[in-house]
């Protein structure tokens, strides 16, 4: 596989769909999303890769949202204190979790052997909290801790990268930098507020302007309410010349897990879905919350 | 109840703090998310239970951890909690506290242990346990802790235990809080590889500053249990008021998802209850009136430590 067919589609100007949640999508089969299941629930996580594909999917996106060294090494003072109180495989656990990742997805398009093209997005965000600007790294420290991550994902299969719910442009130009170094496509997913901003303050159209001279493959926005996604896209499309989408969250975040709610079932999701659809949005998907049968909705929107 | 206690304490000990409830819970399947206060009630009574049964006499609320900042830290602001957040988390953490208070109550009640055990509150860093970089002002640590302690006196439980305090600045501040609030304070200091607070500030000015603030005891947690036991062979030479202590057993592996401190341990089988009642009593031997367990121990271990204490009450 590869992305040459979804290139090919956006170029024409066709409707991609994306997957939808992952994490969620876990909590809502009874499971725990505390090791993102890789190792212990694999069966799990290919389940639900295969029942989006099944869906419609063209594009399935690994279940690694938020993992990284930086996430597992905060949780301890320094390097020496981890050497003391944690576990012996430490060192270890960060790539072998992403490589199995992207295997996962990989094995689920097999064994869901769809009758149309499906291309594995390698998904990480943002190296500290998604929703924290103000923790973010470096730009050049940020690039260093990406090209580790793109790489193993890059080596394990990973047709393109879906960097999501990224606040910043900094971060977002760090990331794109080692993509663009590792050659494979890039998606990057802002999350934005009510008013299509993103959390720094950064406009839309900063974002565009920063991204798309540096090669970005298409621009999106995520991890909002549908309005809000809505508000992100058509501040996306008044001035950028790169494929765009939207995939909104849909329920409420209830640390550390998920409130589901009725509010947006599939037919009411497709509606929104479609408002993005005219605004220019070709690539439609499912961010938290969303489940297979959202997906299954969108197809009528290609 | 706490006067039992006290004065048992200050006439040489020992007294039996229970084990670990995060860990162990977590180690029985539930799913850590509120501490298992909304989902599994019935688990973490059990658990409670099983630590009486076991000899303790100290149950400590399951609220390691548990504060208004952790359903906070992970939205980009109050409004964006209010704007995607389930409803009511501006409230949670006071529902949890009472519930745990609740919970170690009922446990006690029916365990028939009312006029011999003790339920300590737990408060514990506002930011990560194993992160003295992330340590609020002192001011502002003062006023959240001020409004823990409030409820756990309200919610009458016996006094307050502050766990794995990672910095002298903070453990200051909650300790004033809890004495604000009217309740004795026991304060727990988590060690670094060095042997110091994790802050890497010296054990001995963390003991004297909690000594003049008017701490009850002063214990070290939340490290391997031969660090326990060199810390407390030297708390002898300098603790003026009852010490104590209690170990991790196993490692923590923190999951992949990274949220808030999650008590996840491994590789608990290198410390078999034998194993470690036989480092628990070189702590006795260093003169502890205070002994526990922490992190990756359980029930076993604490009927260990029983054993090793005699049946004194």
């Amino acid at each position: 596989m590869s992305y040459e067919p979804i290139h090919n589609k956006l170029a024409k100007g066709q409707t991609v769909l994306l997957d939808g949640a992952i994490g969620t999508e876990i909590l809502r089969r009874d499971v725990t999303w505390a090791d993102h299941q890789l190792k212990s629930r694999p069966d799990v996580v290919r389940g639900i890769h295969r029942d989006y594909i099944r869906a419609g999917a063209e594009v399935v996106s690994t279940n690694s949202f938020q993992l990284c060294r930086r996430a597992m090494n905060s949780h301890f003072r320094d390097e020496a204190h981890r050497k003391h109180i944690g576990p012996a495989d430490f060192e270890s656990r960060v790539p072998d979790l992403l490589a199995a990742s992207v295997r996962l997805a990989v094995e689920a398009r097999k064994e869901a052997a769809a009758p149309h093209a499906v291309a594995v997005a390698a998904a990480v965000t943002t190296l500290e909290w998604c929703f924290r600007p103000d923790l973010a790294p470096s730009e050049q420290q940020a690039e260093k801790e990406y090209e580790e991550i793109f790489g193993v994902m890059k080596d394990a299969g990973a047709d393109l990268v879906l960097l999501e719910t990224v606040n910043s442009i900094a971060e977002a130009r760090a990331a794109l930098g080692v993509t663009q170094r590792l050659g494979i496509p890039c998606w990057i997913a802002f999350v934005c507020d009510e008013q299509g901003v993103l959390f720094t303050g950064e406009t839309m159209a900063q974002a565009a302007a920063a991204l798309e001279p540096m090669g970005v493959t298409a621009l999106l926005v995520n991890c909002a309410p549908p309005d809000d996604i809505t508000a992100g896209i058509r501040a996306l499309g008044k001035t950028s010349k790169v494929p765009l989408g939207g995939y909104a969250h849909i329920g409420r975040f209830d640390p550390p897990e998920w409130m589901f709610t009725t509010e947006y079932p599939p037919a009411r999701y497709r509606e929104v879905a479609g408002t993005w659809k005219q605004t220019g949005a070709r690539i439609l998907g499912g961010c938290c919350g969303t489940t297979p049968e959202h997906i299954a909705a969108l197809q009528q929107l290609r | 109840m706490y006067t039992t206690i006290r004065t048992r304490m200050q006439n040489g000990g020992p007294i039996l703090l229970d084990g670990p409830m995060g860990s162990e819970l977590v180690r029985r399947g539930v799913r850590w998310r509120k501490h298992g206060l909304l989902t599994d009630t019935d688990k973490v009574a059990k658990l409670h239970g099983e630590y009486l049964a076991a000899g303790a006499d100290v149950v400590r609320t399951n609220t390691f951890q548990l504060n208004p900042r952790v359903y906070l830290n992970v939205f980009r602001n109050r409004a964006h909690r209010a704007h995607i957040g389930a409803p009511g988390l501006e409230e949670l953490t006071p529902k949890l506290l009472r519930t745990s208070v609740r919970l170690a109550r009922e446990a006690r009640a029916q365990a028939g242990a009312d006029g011999r055990v003790a339920i300590a509150g737990v408060l514990s860093p506002l930011e990560h346990c194993y992160r003295p970089d992330l340590a609020p002002k002192p001011e502002a640590a003062q006023a959240e802790h001020a409004e823990l302690a409030r409820i756990f006196a309200e919610e009458k439980a016996d006094f307050l235990l502050l766990e794995s305090m990672n910095t002298i600045g903070e453990a200051k501040a909650a300790l004033a809080a809890g004495r604000a609030a009217g309740l004795p304070v026991w304060v727990s200091f988590v060690l670094g590889p060095e042997g110091e607070v994790l802050s890497r500030e010296p054990l001995h000015e963390a003991v004297a500053e909690m000594e003049k603030g008017g701490a009850d005891a002063v214990l070290v947690n939340c490290a391997p249990p031969q660090d326990i036991t060199r810390a407390l062979a030297r708390m002898k030479e300098f603790c003026k008021v009852p010490y104590g202590g209690f170990a991790h057993a196993g490692k923590f592996s923190p999951p992949s998802w990274k949220f808030e401190f999650h008590p996840q341990f491994v590789d608990s089988d290198a410390w078999p209850a034998d194993r470690y009642r036989r480092e628990a009593e070189q702590w006795r031997g260093a003169g502890a009136r205070i002994v526990g367990a922490c992190c990756g121990a359980g029930p076993q271990h604490t009927a260990a430590l029983r054993t090793m204490l005699g049946a004194t009450r």
